[in-house]
């Protein structure tokens, strides 16, 4: 940032330090910079500017913690300096506090700063926040000053379209087409085919998909991505009703790639086909299948419309199985699963596999086929939960032969079905042992490991595929830099099945044994410590991942300018979509859902606390706890703990190894109910059609008292569950009893609300008006 | 289609369980940590047979001098050559192939290989213990050239657990 020369802000010697200080922060000279910011700070205390520049300073050497306080009180010396905006605005970026540094840069350029890449840099921060209406501002204000870009033009053009202004980010896209015409250099091209597909796409979703066609075509030279182009053309001719125009486009994108499945459904829609007689289309597919004879799809999707009744559907799930089969394609089940869904289908692929198992197979030389078959007979029984027969299929294979990895995968699996998990861990990493360069059956072996709660085996058994430092025991700190997902929620599960097993065994403990003697104690303090010990690291690695989301959240933040200047705006906006619902995705509401058990656990203990014990027993208690270890051999202790924490860091140094302070800050949180609230705000607009959403938050609601927002949870809940159907479940309706009971047994609500929720609750379901308690459940016991 | 579907791989750190995983299924005997670990050193005679992809067959060979009688399978598995002793024969440790892969010449490429392997060495005498009952390896290898000595080796199988402890050996001249 350089502030501009002549400028009468700096009138004096405590500017002109400033101004030198400046210098020195831009170029990284900290320390410099800080002394000649504190001889101005010595003579005025008042200089604004120089207190905030402090604040920057201080943060870039490290004291992050006295940082925000300088520039806070920078801004309450001069909220309307410039350059004290602007620096807050540096500061909060630092910090990663978006909407406060969008509020002070753009209080800087409102202030009159003569810097304009201040508008570029809150365009970023509008953008991260979602602030699209003055996005759109900045983003012309910065155009007007740099018109000579092409990426300032897309920038402004995709903020309109943000803002759903599609004529506008037309006729932008437009503009700068025209200019920049005549000065294409061939290293443009690609950014221009983008643009232009961008714009025809954006004419698309304004509605008009004639205007959108036309000026696809008269484009057509500009766009080098055909694929788009083909694919743009038929959906478009498609929304157009020119079905026969659509169709010869679907058979030229057949051409190009005749595996891809979706051009088939595509093709026969234009075509019109799909209401139309089973053989009609079977004679279509069986042409395709001549000219595609390599691809897939022209021999699978007729087994998904042909009717399990009709004449020829065996026919076809032989001539489709049987090859598969003879080749020994190992992946032979998981093409044929989709069928499954139709149980008599399933039967028919019964038959043929069992037929030929019994006819043909006997003849066959190759000893492969032997195997494969009664692979895919294992995956078949294994899908029906007839565990037994599948365990036959396979051990037959097993013993036949040994060597092949697929096997034990499959075995495990059974095994698991069981509910061996020890065992099918075994099994799995017996399978491992075949070939160690396998990450797939590592993984694999990882995480039947973790079922098997044996976390330190399952790390162990990753490790062998991360990075190993020196001094390192094993990869858990790598797990985590790398982002494993998968591996942190599954050992927080673990940790959390864990901890509940210690509580299981603490409760039978205490009531088989109800003498105090010190070894008891002794005994159960083990019990207590293990509980907390691992109920933390559960907690521990779910905010690992919640951590691991925010950074992929934040890490959008430098397409904000990289995508305007390499020219993707598509798949710039297909990303800000995907970062828009980054929180309703699998992993993340997994770890959501395993946190909002722990948190509610946690609340109903405090409950307990509060009612029954009185805080003195609970002090007395860990002073005794902490006498019993100075008893015991106080190194061994230390020695082995220490172990265990080299085992499970997350980091380097982790100031919080085992999550202690984590699980003792929520179990002394009186809010803890709307700290979980806050962790599924995001779900209320991301995860609406998620059950665990609705769930999580009527709970949050009725404790909270909020009983019309838990009212509008339960309906919400019943049109996730229930879809369009009137089904009338159980789980509902002992919803409404308990939200009705509830608000009617709280004193301290206010009578209106309960009447208001009374009438609520009647109005979505009649019955509970018309019925008693009991007649309601039994109507809604589905 | 052009390629064979049998082919032979090297032994590697990475798929030595496979190397375990066959001799364990198919042969009566038993080796140790040690044995497997060994054979990855560079003078060993080792390869892996695959059918259709599918690691089937395995076999392990090693230089000795024969002037030295062995009289138990134990010691003839530990026994290293020593530096200075010239070698003229190799010594078959382990051969097996996974018993449905069997008649599919799958024994017959890992043969030939450690034929190959003998003569790159110069050594002109292939030898190995069979244990007496296991009629169809005999056969087998009768047919592939090779000749049972007239004596039994007594007792060769003592702890190795077997009912018959008795074994043939079986030599060829290459």
């Amino acid at each position: 940032m350089v502030a501009k020369k002549g400028n009468p802000i700096f009138a004096n010697k405590e500017d002109g330090n400033f101004r030198e200080a400046l210098k020195l922060y831009d170029a990284k000279q900290y320390k410099k910079a800080l002394k000649l910011v504190e001889t101005n700070l010595k003579k005025n205390s008042n200089h604004a500017e120089s207190l905030a520049l402090k604040g920057c300073i201080n943060h870039n050497i490290g004291n992050k913690s006295e940082a925000e306080s300088y520039v806070l009180k920078a801004i309450q010396k001069a909220p309307a300096n410039y350059l004290v905006n602007h620096l807050a605005g540096i500061y909060y970026r630092s910090v990663e506090n978006y909407v406060e540094a969008s509020k002070w840069l753009k209080a800087a350029n409102d202030n009159g700063s003569p810097n304009k890449p201040i508008l570029r840099d809150l365009s970023l921060m509008q953008t991260q926040i979602r602030d699209y209406k003055n996005l759109k501002d900045s983003r012309q204000q910065y155009l007007e000053f740099q018109p000579g870009y092409r990426a300032n033009w897309t920038g402004v053009a995709i903020a309109h379209h943000l803002n759903k202004d599609y004529a506008a980010a037309v006729s932008t896209l437009t503009k700068i087409e025209g200019i920049i015409k005549e000065h294409l250099t061939d290293a443009d091209r690609y950014e221009q085919s983008e643009c232009v597909l961008y714009k025809v796409d954006i004419i698309a979703k304004s509605g008009d998909i004639a205007k959108a066609l036309a000026t696809l075509e008269e484009d057509s030279s500009e766009i080098k991505d055909r694929l788009s182009f083909l694919e743009y053309k038929a959906r478009f001719l498609m929304l157009l009703d020119k079905k026969h125009e659509a169709s010869l486009i679907y058979r030229q994108l057949l051409q190009r790639n005749p595996d891809n499945m979706q051009y088939y459904n595509l093709l026969e829609l234009s075509l019109g086909t799909v209401g139309n007689s089973v053989d009609l289309r079977l004679k279509l597919y069986e042409k395709l299948d001549s000219f595609y004879p390599r691809s897939d799809p022209p021999k699978f999707l007729p087994l998904t419309f042909t009717p399990s009744s009709h004449a020829r559907f065996e026919e076809k799930v032989r001539s489709y199985l049987v090859p598969q089969l003879k080749r020994g394609i190992p992946a032979t089940f998981v093409n044929v699963k989709p069928l499954y869904k139709n149980h008599k289908k399933l039967k028919v692929i019964e038959k043929v596999v069992l037929d030929f198992y019994a006819a043909e197979l006997p003849k066959i030389d190759n000893p492969t086929v032997f195997v494969w078959t009664n692979y895919f007979l294992a995956q078949h029984y294994l899908y029906l939960n007839e565990l037994d027969t599948a365990n036959k299929y396979i051990d037959d294979a097993l013993k036949h032969s040994p060597t092949l990895v697929e096997l034990y995968t499959i075995k495990a699996r059974i095994v698991k079905h069981q509910g061996k998990f020890e065992e099918a861990a075994d099994i799995m990493n017996a399978g491992r042992e075949l070939d160690l360069q396998d990450r797939f059956i590592n993984s694999k072996a990882t995480k039947y490991y973790f079922r098997a709660n044996k976390v330190d085996e399952a790390i162990d058994c990753i490790s062998l595929f991360t990075k190993l430092e020196d001094g390192v025991i094993n990869g858990c700190k790598d797990l985590h830099v790398m982002q494993v997902n998968w591996v942190l929620v599954e050992s927080a599960e673990a940790y959390k099945r864990l901890y509940h097993e210690y509580e299981a065994k603490l409760k039978e403990f205490k009531e088989s044994s109800p003498l105090e003697s010190e070894e008891s104690k002794e005994l159960e303090n083990e019990l207590v410590e293990n509980i907390e010990t691992y109920k933390g690291l559960a907690l521990k690695r779910y905010n690992a991942v919640l951590k691991i989301f925010k950074i992929y959240y934040n890490d959008q933040y430098d397409f904000h300018s990289y995508c305007m200047r390499r020219g993707t705006p598509r798949d710039y906006i297909d990303t800000l979509e995907w970062e828009d619902r980054i929180h309703s995705t699998p992993i993340y509401t997994r770890v959501l859902k395993g946190m909002a058990e722990i948190y509610f656990e946690i609340y109903n203990e405090q409950q307990v606390k509060q009612s029954s014990e009185s805080p003195s027993i609970e002090e007395g208690k860990t002073t005794k706890k902490q006498n019993n270890k100075k008893n015991k051999k106080k190194s061994q202790i230390n020695k082995k703990k220490a172990d265990f924490i080299a085992r499970v860091e997350s980091e380097k140094d982790d100031e919080d190894p085992l999550g202690a302070k984590l699980l003792s800050d929520l179990t002394n949180d009186d809010q803890i109910i709307d700290k979980l609230f806050q962790l599924y705000k995001p779900l209320i607009e991301e995860g609406k059609d998620l059950r665990l959403t609705h769930e999580v938050l009527y709970k949050t609601y009725l404790i909270e008292g909020k009983y019309v927002l838990a009212l509008q949870s339960v309906k919400s809940l019943n049109k996730v569950l229930g879809g369009s159907s009137d089904v009338k479940l159980r789980s509902i309706g002992e919803r409404v009893v308990e939200l009705s009971e509830t608000a009617q047994n709280d004193k301290n609500a206010n009578a209106a609300i309960v009447k208001v929720v009374g009438k609520g609750l009647v109005s979505a379901f009649p019955e509970f008006g018309e019925l008693s308690k009991e007649d309601f459940l039994n109507v809604y016991s589905k | 289609m052009g390629r064979d579907i049998v082919s032979l791989d090297d032994l590697t750190v990475n798929n030595i369980g496979v190397f375990k995983k066959i001799n364990s299924v198919t042969l009566p005997t038993s080796y140790s940590e040690q044995w497997y670990k060994d054979s990855l050193n560079t003078d060993q005679i080792v390869k892996l047979a695959y059918y259709s992809e599918l690691p089937v067959g395995a076999i392990k060979a090693k230089t000795i001098n024969s002037a030295h009688k062995i009289s138990t399978y134990e010691n003839m598995q530990q026994q290293q050559i020593n530096a200075k002793i010239v070698p003229n024969a190799v010594y078959v440790e382990s051969f097996a192939v996974l018993e449905a892969y069997r008649g599919l010449g799958i024994g017959e490429r890992l043969l030939k290989f450690l034929e190959e392997e003998t003569k790159k060495k110069f050594i002109h005498e292939i030898v190995f213990h069979v244990h007496i009952d296991n009629t169809a390896a005999v056969e087998w290898y009768e047919k592939h050239g090779f000749a049972k000595s007239e004596e039994v080796l007594k007792d060769y199988y003592k702890d190795q657990g077997l009912s018959n402890p008795d074994a043939f050996i079986l030599s060829k001249s290459i």
